[in-house]
């Protein structure tokens, strides 16, 4: 790819920058454009684990790291990177519990009252209980005789469903807020990989306040030690309500929670057998929660002797972690996850087996492992450098990085964004968390990459309907018949089918006399809206008519290659650069650019090609 | 090259045209540059018998309970296994020879009285796999204990389809399943029809219409998006009309999951989509019941029956039942004896089915032991790729099934009736 022009006029302004950048504030609008050769390094770096020289630092390399190691940046963060020494620039990064954390608590809605406590696992189940004594979940049941007498129950179940998930809307609107101000972005980096490594979701645990628990945690042990995240997530009250361990029991051991311990979250599978699972799953007997607390119930754990990976004792869950961490296969597996997620997908085996002995020589710390990745040569070569897909919630969060946006915007909504991108935080597909890498691009997702961008850029403010908001349209029809008079049974009955047609679940709505599901999923919700705070809704600070005018970029092409500079990780085609400038000169004409009120709606619909092109998805 | 064709919009996607929907400005581009190559190219390969025929592949993921879903009523061994779990032999809903349907099955009553439904017992393979993730890359490549880049859909349409026709598969979804990963036949993977569209003004849609190129470039990964983009911006006009203008009174059952992406497939299969391999899956591992089966599993069946039996009366409305098959499939079935927790574990032999109107309903091969188990786990008695060489080979019409499933397998003769 050349794009000669471009790289003379711009490499120029790369020298300059990189010679003055540590004391003129101005020139940090230029540092988006440096030489591209300067990138990816020579092909003999790929899986070369030594560290760079301080002769090979340069903005892109910078970026590069901080795209990686954080949430990408502004021109002025890179520049900040790029004047450094790469040691002090990886350590700046990794050792981020010098910088303070002084972001705000999440700000809880109230929405548990202590009768919903312990909550119980189905809704035939509650009603089961509120049968048998005459309430449950906190709401008592109707008196004999009268209609529908446990519908008080079935509504507050359903309450309960919609209001944890309407809550945990408000948990990933919280932690991308995060993401987005913290000065410590590894951390945030760390606890998603985290989360999805260690993966539970809320649509099964139920319960925002097990999440938002256990995100902290992920948080305080980010970049602690795998000892500490083993016991942390198996003790965790989300996790061992997501493996059912609650039912994991001397007399019928669950092999459930043994098994993803060994085949996902510590060794990989072939590296243990069938025996070892249901052994260590007896070892993990009686470890349960007490709502959001663990709870060790002696009378439910299995004491006796178990052989676990050829050794024999009377193991409980912490020694099963011990014996864990005490196979080299442990230390490969999980530091080849890491690179997997901070480099590339294919980690040569070399590479894999010289970061495992980094990652168990250090006692399984993180922070040894995370600099030698971060300030090797093997980061900075051809097949790392720009050649991961950008996962949805890290896509979203760069660009309102590189916007310069203090906060998540709020329309459109960021947890649709990125569900519509295939990924929801805490709520991953299963227990392996995010597949990642390709698997996040099909031809739909791809056109939706750029749609959701196009919304924030052209918010519809009218038409906005915020999800936490948000009715199924069975339930708001629902209340539509019920507010034109019909009763409970006919505004529940479900659509005009032919007899013999309707579909049996169709059928079943209204068929137990003492309650009435559907109702109670179209109560729960209003129930839900009533007690849970609305997210504040407003759309993205954007001022892309300052960024340019910063950059001193007063023509068409000026601007294009701002843009392309500050957002793309690597150039674009002289033919592509040339449909940008193109497009943009049919808007603003082909001479210096005068700031007006035309100004900032051509910029926003040229950014939105930008972030459109397959070029943007790369990271 | 810019000539507009006067073939059908069908044509269009089967050879990769766009254009469709965008507007006049657009240049069409034409691989060929006569009508007789033109039709060459619409007719296809002599290697297809039946160019007409279609195959959807439903997957249940997280290892469905066979037992629960095709009941061995008549077997005492299996009420002394399931003392909890066990479903009573008044509540099944009896079909044939001791074997019946889990109560909220509705639906497949209804196909297997009208001879529509074809249950193949006991589907396995050898040295099972208890591991979701494992057990499910095996029959997505249709190698057990093996590997392969790609899956066995994904290689019948290598050796099936011309490479220069487009869009053979669909995989509804939000992401791309190995069992569809083809060399030469990129799926086209999308989940909600009506977002599936480049948002924007015409001026927008068409500057990136032309950034959509392939890339020459060493970055493996751009190339990647490149052509995912191309792909994207063909196709996607045409699926969210065929989505948009579909009608139907049939009830596929409650909300959206299996019932809705059937839906969708019927909207293409309607709207004359050249697809001739669906690939649907009801997500999430929902299937895997460790704990309190009972409920759960009840409304998983439920679901299941009514958005098939929603689906086949559907292609019966539309008069395409002759020329589609569906078959679904886990991947394992669940241990014999239920656990402490009111559910079951992961297991081994499970059923397969086969529905449609050109099956010749009814069961097939022979139910496993539930008394002569492997370790608690049943033994498989029909290995799963007979199932798949007679998809291949009875259905569609590839007769080398061995060349796709890379071994031997014997079909079943379920579509005798063809």
């Amino acid at each position: 790819m050349t794009t000669v022009r471009a790289w003379r006029r711009l490499g120029l302004r790369a020298c300059l920058l990189l010679a003055a950048a540590a004391f003129n504030a101005t020139l940090g609008a230029d540092a988006a454009a440096p030489t591209r050769s300067m990138g990816p390094g020579p092909a003999e770096w790929a899986n070369d684990l030594s560290p760079i020289a301080a002769s090979d630092w340069n903005a892109l390399r910078a970026a590069h790291l901080l795209e990686r190691a954080g949430f990408g940046g502004s021109p002025d963060e890179i520049a900040r990177l790029a004047a450094m020494t790469p040691g002090q620039a990886v350590d700046s990064l990794v050792d981020f519990d010098r910088l303070p954390r002084d972001l705000p608590p999440f700000d809880h809605s109230g929405i548990w009252d202590p009768g919903m406590d312990p909550f119980p696992p189905s809704r035939a189940e509650a009603v089961r209980l509120a049968r048998e004594r005459g309430e449950g979940l906190g709401e008592k049941v109707r008196p004999a005789g009268s209609q529908r007498r446990l519908q008080p129950v079935v509504d507050k179940f359903f309450y309960s469903l919609a209001a944890n998930g309407i809550e945990t809307q408000r948990l990933g609107l919280w932690w991308a807020n995060q993401m987005l101000s913290t000065r410590r972005p590894l951390e945030e980096k760390l606890t998603l990989f985290w989360h999805g490594h260690f993966a539970t979701g809320e649509n099964k645990v139920r319960d925002y306040r097990m999440m938002l628990r256990q995100n902290e945690m992920f948080r305080a042990q980010a970049a602690g030690t795998l000892r500490g995240l083993l016991v942390g997530i198996l003790k965790d009250p989300g996790m061992l309500v997501y493996l059912d361990n609650g039912e994991n029991i001397k007399s019928h051991p669950n092999e459930n929670f043994g098994r993803e311990l060994l085949e996902l979250f510590s060794m990989g599978v072939g590296n243990y057998t069938e025996r070892d699972v249901r052994e260590a799953a007896r070892a993990f007997t009686g470890w349960t929660n007490d709502v959001l607390e663990f709870k060790f119930d002696a009378a439910q754990h299995d004491d006796g002797e178990k052989t676990f990976l050829g050794r024999t004792g009377r193991f409980n869950g912490e020694d099963i972690i011990d014996i864990i961490l005490a196979q080299p296969v442990t230390a490969d597996f999980v530091a080849g996850k890491l690179y997997r997620y901070f480099v590339r997908d294919e980690a040569a085996p070399p590479v894999r087996a010289a970061l495992g002995r980094t990652l168990r020589d250090s006692g399984y710390e993180m922070r040894p492992l995370l600099k030698q990745i971060f300030l090797s040569r093997d980061f900075y070569s051809a097949p790392s450098y720009a050649t991961q897909i950008k996962a949805p919630v890290h896509l979203v969060v760069s660009t309102y990085r590189k916007l310069g946006l203090k906060t998540v915007p709020t329309i459109p909504d960021f947890g649709r964004m990125t569900a519509s991108l295939g990924q929801s935080l805490f709520d991953p597909p299963n227990v392996a968390g995010w597949a990642g890498g390709r698997t996040w691009i099909t031809p739909s997702t791809l056109l939706q990459r750029g749609n959701v961008f196009r919304d924030v850029l052209f918010p519809g403010v009218k038409s906005f309907r915020p999800p936490d908001r948000a009715m199924s349209a069975t339930d708001q029809g629902v209340g539509e018949r019920l507010s034109r008079g019909m009763d409970i049974t006919e505004a529940t009955r479900e659509g005009e089918a032919a007899p013999g047609m309707t579909a049996e679940s169709n059928m079943m709505v209204d068929r137990d006399e003492d309650y009435n599901t559907r109702y109670g999923g179209y109560k729960g919700y209003l129930l839900a809206f009533e007690r849970t705070k609305a997210i504040p809704r407003r759309p993205a600070a954007i001022d892309l008519s300052a960024i340019a005018q910063a950059a001193g970029a007063d023509t068409a092409d000026k601007i294009v290659d701002h843009f392309i500079g500050r957002f793309l990780s690597v150039p674009l085609a002289d033919k592509d650069r040339a449909v940008l400038v193109e497009f943009l000169r049919g808007k603003l004409g082909a001479g210096r650019i005068q700031p007006g009120d035309a100004l900032e709606p051509a910029l926003r619909e040229l950014l939105y090609l930008v972030l459109s092109v397959p070029e943007y998805q790369l990271g | 090259m810019h000539r507009r064709c006067s073939c059908s919009r069908r044509d269009f996607l089967a050879r990769g045209l766009y254009g469709i929907g965008i507007g006049a400005g657009l240049p069409l581009f034409l691989n060929r540059t006569s009508a007789a190559l033109t039709a060459q190219a619409i007719a296809g390969t002599s290697v297809e018998k039946h160019p007409e025929r279609i195959l959807v592949v439903i997957e249940l993921a997280g290892g469905n309970d066979g037992l629960n879903t095709v009941v061995p009523y008549a077997d005492p061994a299996y009420y002394r296994a399931r003392p909890k779990l066990g479903i009573k032999e008044r509540d099944v809903i009896h079909a044939s020879d001791g074997f019946g349907f889990h109560p909220s099955m509705v639906g497949f009553e209804r196909l297997y009285k009208d001879g529509l439904l074809g249950i193949v017992h006991g589907c396995g393979y050898d040295h099972p796999s208890l591991s979701h993730f494992s057990s499910m890359g095996f029959w997505h490549t249709g190698i057990p204990n093996g590997g392969d880049s790609y899956g066995w859909l994904g290689r019948l349409a290598d050796k099936t389809y011309d490479s220069g026709r487009r869009n053979m598969i669909v995989n509804v979804g939000t992401s791309q399943s190995l069992a569809v990963r083809s060399a030469q036949h990129s799926p086209l993977v999308f989940d909600d029809p009506a977002r599936f569209r480049r948002d924007g003004q015409d001026d927008e849609k068409r500057a990136l219409a032309s950034l959509s190129q392939p890339r020459q470039t060493s970055n493996p990964t751009l190339e990647f998006l490149a052509a995912t983009a191309q792909n994207a911006t063909e196709s996607s006009d045409f699926v969210r009309q065929a989505s948009a203008d579909y009608q139907t009174p049939v009830d596929y059952g409650i909300g959206g999951g299996l019932g809705g992406n059937l839906r969708r497939v019927m909207s293409l299969i309607a709207a004359g989509m050249p697809t001739r391999l669906y690939y649907v899956t009801y997500a999430g591992n929902s299937f895997d019941t460790h704990v309190q089966q009972a409920d759960l599993h009840s409304r998983l069946l439920m679901y299941t029956a009514d958005a098939v039996h929603g689906f086949i009366e559907d292609l019966k409305r539309i008069g395409r039942a002759d020329q589609v098959a569906v078959m679904i499939f886990t991947e394992f079935g669940r241990r014999v004896e239920e656990n402490g927790s009111l559910g079951t574990d992961h297991g081994t032999a499970t059923p397969m089915f086969i529905v449609g109107k050109p099956v010749q309903g009814g069961f097939y091969g022979q139910h496993p032991s539930l008394t002569d188990l492997d370790d608690g786990n049943m033994k498989m008695t029909t290995d799963f790729r007979r199932v798949y060489a007679t998809l291949i080979k009875e259905w569609l019409g590839y007769d080398d099934t061995a060349a796709v499933l890379k071994g031997r397998f014997d079909t079943l003769g379920v579509f005798t009736k063809t």
